[in-house]
C-alpha cells in the first residue's frame, strides 16, 4: 500500500543485539531468529495453490448436504414433508428437526439458571427462533441434486412475533447479570457529573475468505467420527459435540489444514457438525460433506455482539479525569447463546480500558432476540466496551470543552504505574499508551491537521480529527466464566506443543493451535531455531491440526490473541526438553560433558559438538543411537524418546465469584489510531482521509508479521464502521445477508494505512510478547470520534458504531430539529477534588 | 418487510353479487396478478399458483390461501401463507361491501403482506413497488370482473 510510513525506532534498537530466554526454568538460548522479520514459511505453500482447504478433500462415496432454512424469524414448525425430496433423484436420505431430537441431546449450555434449560439442538424441531435456522437437511449424491431436492421439502410454519431490539428482549426480563455496587459517594464528590443518552453499537460479522466447510464420516463399524473441517476451537467443539452425539470424545477425531480465515466466527459451527456426522450415519457411513453458501454464512453463522449502553452518568474532576461511571449494558446475543454468556464477562478484562478510572458500575444485561446467534468475533465483547469506552471520553471531552488528545492524555494509565491492576483485579502488563498517541499524532499530522480543519470549517468543509484507543487482551482466563455460571466447569488456560526428532534427525513440529493464516509455522520455527541454534529452514512444522498428531487439552484453539504466548511457550519448553534429551545422548557418545557441548548447524546438517574440539555429532546420528541402533545404549539413556511435549499453564487463579473480581487475562497489546475523516456536505458520505494506526504488542516475534495482523485488523475495523451491518427489519429479515449489501472490507475499498510499532515487553510471558491481532476495533473507535468531532459544531452526537452517508444525513437531520437535546447533559458542580 | 394498501371503488352490482363472487376462490382467484392455477381442497381453503419474478429471481409460488371470515352480503376476508423463491409470505385481504343506493355496491378493501427470507436482501428494494402494483392489478381485475 502507498504512503505506508514506519516508525521503527524501537524496533531497530531490539534487533541489534540477542537477548535471553528467561521463564519455565528451562535452559537458556539466544534469540538470533525471534525479532526478526522473515518471510513466512507458508506462503509459498498457499499462493502456489498447494494449500489444502476442506473443500479440496474428495472421498469415495462421498455425499453432499443441504440444509433447509426458515424464512422466518419466530415461528412454529406446524408440518414438515421430506417424501417429495427423498424421491429426488440422488438423494440418499433426508433428516430433520423431530428426528434429530429423537437422537441426540441438546448442546451443553455455559449460561447460569435459566439458560441452563435453553434446549439447543442442530435442527429446529418444534419452533424456528431466528431467519435461517436450519429446519431440515437433504443428503444427495451431488451438490446440486441437494439442492434441488432441498426446495422440494415443504415446512409449514405459524408466525410467532419476533423480539429484534434488546430493549424490547429486555422486557421479558430475561436478565442473566446482576448488579454491581454502588458509586453514589463519587458523584456527589464530582465536579462535573456528564449524563449520557442510549449508545449502540451494531451487529456486524466476519467475513472469511472461506465459509464454514464440514467433511464428517461416521464409521459404522468403530462408531468414530472423523471431521476434516476448518472449526477453530476443535477442543471445545467436541466438547460439546461428545454428549449430544452420545459418543466418547476420543471416538471424535478432528483435523484441518489450511483455513481460510476464521477471527473467530468458526468457533460455533458445532450444530452443523453434528447434523452432518448423523447424515452420514444415516447414510450407511459414507462421508458426508457441507460447504456453506455466502448467504448462509451471513444469515445463519454468527455474528458479532450488538450491544446497547443506556443512562450512562460520568463523575469527572475539575481536570477532566474521569473518577467513576455508571451505566447499563444490554448484550443482544440473538436465538441462542451457545458460545455465549462468555461475552457477558469477556468485556471485563478491559474494564477501565486504557483509563485511569477506579469506579466502574456496569450493570450488564444479556437477553436472546429472533436473530443469528451470535459467536466470538474479532475484538470479541471488549471492542463494544471499549467502544463505549472511547464515546464517554470524547463526549465527556467536547461537553467540558477538552481536546481529545488533551482528555486522553489526563486519563491514560501512566507507563511508570505498570502492571497496573484494575478496579476488577486484572493486572495490565505493560504499555505506554501516552506516547503510541504522540506516535499516532505525529504520524497522522495532527497539528498540521488541526490548522487545516480550521481553514476549512470557515470554507464550510465537515472535517474531524479522531483518537481510538483500545486494548487487545490475550491468553484468557477461562474461569472468567464462573463469574458467569460458578459451576462451569473450567478455568485457566493451557497449550501443548510437541517437538521431536524424526527417524532421520528432521526437527518436527507440531503445534496446539488451529492456525487460519496467523503464521504459526513461521513463528514455530523461529523459536525452535534460537532454541536449538540452527535455522528456521531446518525446523518442519506440521502445518494445520489433527489430534491424531498434535498434542491437545481442552483449550487447544486459536483465538483470544495468545498464540504468541500460550503456543510459542509450549514449543519452546519442548524444543528445550529436546534440546537436553539431545544434549544428554552426545555427551554420552562424544565422551564429553554436557556443559562443555554447543549446538549448531555443520557441514552435515545441525549437529551437537563438543566446544573448541573437532568432535560433533549430527541430528541424524543422534536420532539413529534412539530409533534403530540403540543396542549398547546405557539404562540411564532409555528415557530419551526426543519426542518432547511440553504444556504452558497461565498463572492463573479462578476469580472470586462473588465480588466478580480477579485476573481474567495474561496480556494487553494496546493500539492507539488517529485518523482524519471528511463528511462530504452534498452527499454526507465520510470519507478517511488520512489515518495511522499505532501498534504495540511486546516484544515482536515477527515484526513482518505483526504488521500484517495490524493492517488486517485495521481494516476489519475500518469496515465495521463504515460499511458492514448485519440490518434487520422489525419481521427478523436480515437486509443485508449478500455482499451487495453487506460490502466487506476489502483492498479496494481500504484507505491507505501508515504504521507505527512500539514494544513494551509484558514482564508475563516468556520473551516479553504478548498475543496480537484483534486490534480491539480500534478503528470503530476511531472513526466515530473523527465523525463527531466533523459534526459536533453541527449539533451531532456519534452514537451509533456504525455510520454511512444516510445515517449521516439523519442525524444532521434530527441535530437540525433538536433530536439531540437532553443527549448529553452535564452538571457543573463544585469540585470537591 | 410489511406492505399494507387500502381504497375503495364502487360497482353496479348488488352486494349479494359481489359477495357471492368474492367467497367464490374458481372466479376470484384467476385474477391473482400472474395466476397460473389452483386447487380446490375444500369449500374454505385452496392452493393457488402463481408466477413471480423479480430481476434474475424467477419461479412459482405455492400458496395456502383460507377464507378466513364469511359475513354474506357485508364483509369477507383470506389469509395465506406460501413460499416463493428465497422466502416465504404471508398475506391477508380484507373486503368490506356497502349498499348503494341504485344497486351498486361500495368495495371497501385492504391488503396486508408480509415477504420474509433472504429474498429482501436479494430485492428489497424492488419488493415495494412490485407489491403495490400487483395489488393494483388484482383490484382493477376485480372493478373489471364485477362490471
Amino acid at each position: 500500500m502507498a504512503g505506508k510510513v514506519v516508525a521503527m525506532s524501537k524496533k531497530k534498537a531490539s534487533r541489534g543485539g540477542s537477548q535471553r530466554f528467561s521463564g519455565n526454568g528451562a535452559a537458556a538460548a539466544t534469540t538470533k531468529w525471534v525479532g526478526q522479520p522473515i518471510r513466512r514459511k507458508e506462503e509459498n505453500r498457499l499462493v502456489s495453490g498447494k494449500g489444502i482447504f476442506v473443500d479440496d478433500e474428495k472421498m469415495p462415496g462421498m455425499l453432499h448436504i443441504r440444509f433447509v432454512r426458515s424464512s422466518y424469524a419466530h415461528a412454529k414448525i406446524t408440518r414438515i414433508d421430506v417424501s417429495k425430496a427423498e424421491k429426488f433423484p440422488g438423494v440418499v436420505c433426508t433428516l430433520t428437526g423431530a428426528e434429530i431430537k429423537r437422537q441426540v441431546q441438546p448442546f451443553i449450555e455455559i449460561g447460569p439458571g435459566g439458560a441452563q434449560k435453553i434446549a439447543d439442538y442442530p435442527l429446529a424441531a418444534d419452533k424456528v427462533v431466528f431467519q435461517g435456522e436450519p429446519v431440515a437437511a437433504v443428503v444427495a449424491e451431488t451438490r446440486l441434486a441437494a439442492e434441488d431436492a432441498a426446495e422440494l421439502v415443504e415446512v409449514d410454519y405459524r408466525p410467532l412475533p419476533p423480539v429484534v431490539t434488546a430493549e424490547d428482549a429486555l422486557k421479558d426480563e430475561s436478565i442473566l447479570h446482576p448488579a454491581m455496587g454502588t458509586n453514589q459517594k463519587t458523584f456527589k464528590q464530582a465536579a462535573h457529573v456528564v449524563r449520557i443518552g442510549r449508545l449502540h453499537f451494531h451487529r456486524f460479522s466476519s467475513t472469511p475468505l472461506e465459509c464454514n466447510v464440514i467433511l464428517a464420516t461416521w464409521d459404522p463399524r468403530s462408531g468414530d467420527i472423523e471431521y476434516h473441517c476448518n472449526n477453530t476451537f476443535p477442543s471445545f467443539a467436541s466438547q460439546f459435540l461428545a454428549p449430544a452425539l452420545g459418543v466418547r470424545i476420543d471416538q471424535i477425531h478432528m483435523k484441518s489444514f489450511d483455513i481460510g480465515g476464521g477471527f473467530g466466527i468458526k468457533i460455533t459451527s458445532y450444530p452443523y457438525m453434528a447434523v452432518c456426522a448423523l447424515a452420514s450415519r444415516k447414510a450407511g457411513g459414507r462421508a458426508v460433506k457441507w460447504v456453506e453458501t455466502r448467504i448462509e454464512h451471513m444469515q445463519a453463522s454468527a455474528h458479532g455482539n450488538e450491544r446497547t449502553f443506556l443512562d450512562t452518568r460520568v463523575a469527572l474532576d475539575k481536570t477532566g479525569v474521569i473518577l467513576a461511571i455508571d451505566s447499563k449494558h444490554v448484550d443482544d446475543c440473538g436465538a441462542f447463546p451457545r458460545y455465549e454468556p462468555l461475552g457477558c464477562v469477556i468485556w471485563a478484562q478491559v474494564l477501565p480500558a486504557t483509563y485511569r478510572v477506579k469506579n466502574v458500575r456496569i450493570d450488564m444485561h444479556q437477553v436472546v432476540t429472533n436473530k443469528c446467534p451470535v459467536g466470538p468475533n474479532r475484538g470479541y465483547s471488549r471492542m463494544q466496551h471499549l467502544w463505549f469506552m472511547e464515546r464517554v471520553i470524547d463526549i465527556c471531552g467536547q461537553a467540558l470543552g477538552i481536546p481529545a488528545d488533551e482528555m486522553r492524555r489526563r486519563n491514560y494509565i501512566r507507563k511508570n504505574e505498570m502492571p497496573y491492576k484494575t478496579p476488577n483485579g486484572c493486572v495490565y502488563d505493560s504499555g505506554d499508551y501516552a506516547s503510541m498517541l504522540a506516535m499516532a499524532k505525529k504520524l497522522v499530522g495532527w497539528d498540521e491537521w488541526k490548522k487545516k480543519q480550521a481553514a476549512a470549517r470557515k470554507e464550510g468543509r465537515w472535517i474531524g480529527l479522531g483518537i481510538g484507543s483500545t486494548l487487545d487482551s490475550g491468553t484468557n482466563n477461562f474461569g472468567q466464566a464462573r463469574i458467569i455460571n460458578p459451576d462451569a466447569p473450567f478455568s485457566g488456560q493451557s497449550k501443548v506443543g510437541i517437538v521431536k526428532l524424526d527417524i532421520y534427525g528432521e526437527v518436527v513440529v507440531s503445534m496446539g493451535s488451529v492456525p487460519q493464516g496467523q503464521g504459526h509455522e513461521t513463528t514455530a520455527a523461529q523459536v525452535v531455531a534460537d532454541a536449538l541454534n540452527i535455522t528456521p529452514a531446518l525446523v518442519n512444522v506440521r502445518p494445520g491440526f489433527d489430534t491424531a498428531h498434535n498434542a491437545y487439552t481442552g483449550h487447544t484453539g486459536t483465538y483470544a490473541s495468545q498464540f504468541a504466548v500460550t503456543g510459542l511457550t509450549a514449543i519452546h519448553g519442548a524444543a528445550m526438553k529436546l534440546r537436553k534429551e539431545l544434549s544428554r545422548l552426545a555427551a554420552w557418545k562424544l565422551q564429553a560433558k554436557e556443559q562443555d557441548l554447543e549446538f549448531g548447524v555443520g557441514g552435515q546438517g545441525p549437529e551437537v559438538r563438543v566446544k573448541g574440539r573437532q568432535k560433533a555429532i549430527n541430528y541424524w546420528a543422534l536420532a539413529n543411537l534412539v530409533n534403530v541402533n540403540n543396542a549398547g545404549m546405557p539404562e540411564s539413556l532409555w528415557d530419551i524418546t526426543l519426542n518432547c511435549r511440553h504444556v504452558f499453564h497461565a498463572n492463573f487463579q479462578i476469580p472470586d465469584v462473588k465480588r466478580k473480581y480477579g485476573n481474567l487475562t495474561l496480556t494487553y497489546a494496546a493500539q492507539v489510531h488517529a485518523a482524519v475523516v471528511e463528511v462530504d456536505r452534498e452527499t454526507f458520505q465520510p470519507k478517511i482521509l488520512t489515518y495511522a494506526c499505532v501498534d504495540d504488542c511486546g516484544k515482536a516475534v515477527n515484526p513482518l508479521i505483526v504488521e500484517g495482523q495490524v493492517h488486517g485488523a485495521a481494516a476489519h475495523g475500518i469496515g465495521a464502521a463504515l460499511l458492514e451491518d448485519c440490518a434487520y427489519d422489525a419481521d427478523g429479515n436480515l437486509l443485508t445477508a449478500t455482499f451487495s449489501d453487506y460490502t466487506p472490507i476489502t483492498a479496494m475499498n481500504i484507505p491507505d494505512l501508515m504504521y507505527g510499532h512500539m514494544e513494551s515487553p509484558s514482564p508475563f510471558t516468556l520473551n516479553g510478547a504478548k498475543g496480537m491481532g484483534e486490534g480491539g476495533a480500534a478503528p470503530v473507535h476511531t472513526i466515530c470520534a473523527a465523525l463527531q468531532d466533523a459534526l459536533y459544531p453541527s449539533g451531532v452526537i456519534i452514537d451509533d458504531s456504525h455510520n454511512t452517508g444516510d445515517s449521516l444525513f439523519r442525524a444532521v437531520q434530527k441535530a437540525e430539529s433538536g433530536g439531540y437535546a437532553g443527549m448529553v447533559r452535564v452538571e457543573h458542580r463544585r469540585a470537591s477534588r | 418487510m410489511e406492505i399494507k394498501l387500502a381504497g375503495d371503488f364502487t360497482v353496479e352490482k348488488t352486494p349479494e353479487e359481489v359477495y357471492s363472487f368474492l367467497v367464490d376462490p374458481s372466479r376470484f382467484c384467476p385474477l391473482l396478478p400472474d395466476f397460473q392455477s389452483m386447487e380446490i381442497v375444500d369449500a374454505k381453503n385452496f392452493l393457488v399458483r402463481v408466477k413471480v419474478g423479480i430481476s434474475h429471481i424467477r419461479g412459482t409460488a405455492a400458496v395456502k390461501m383460507t377464507l378466513v371470515e364469511e359475513q354474506p352480503t357485508k364483509q369477507a376476508a383470506y389469509e395465506g401463507q406460501g413460499e416463493i423463491p428465497g422466502g416465504s409470505t404471508t398475506l391477508r385481504a380484507h373486503f368490506q361491501l356497502e349498499d348503494v343506493p341504485g344497486g351498486h355496491t361500495r368495495v371497501i378493501w385492504s391488503g396486508q403482506s408480509s415477504v420474509l427470507g433472504h429474498i429482501i436482501s436479494l430485492s428489497g428494494g424492488l419488493l415495494e413497488p412490485l407489491g403495490k402494483k400487483n395489488v393494483q392489478k388484482l383490484i382493477d381485475g376485480l372493478q373489471k370482473a364485477l362490471a
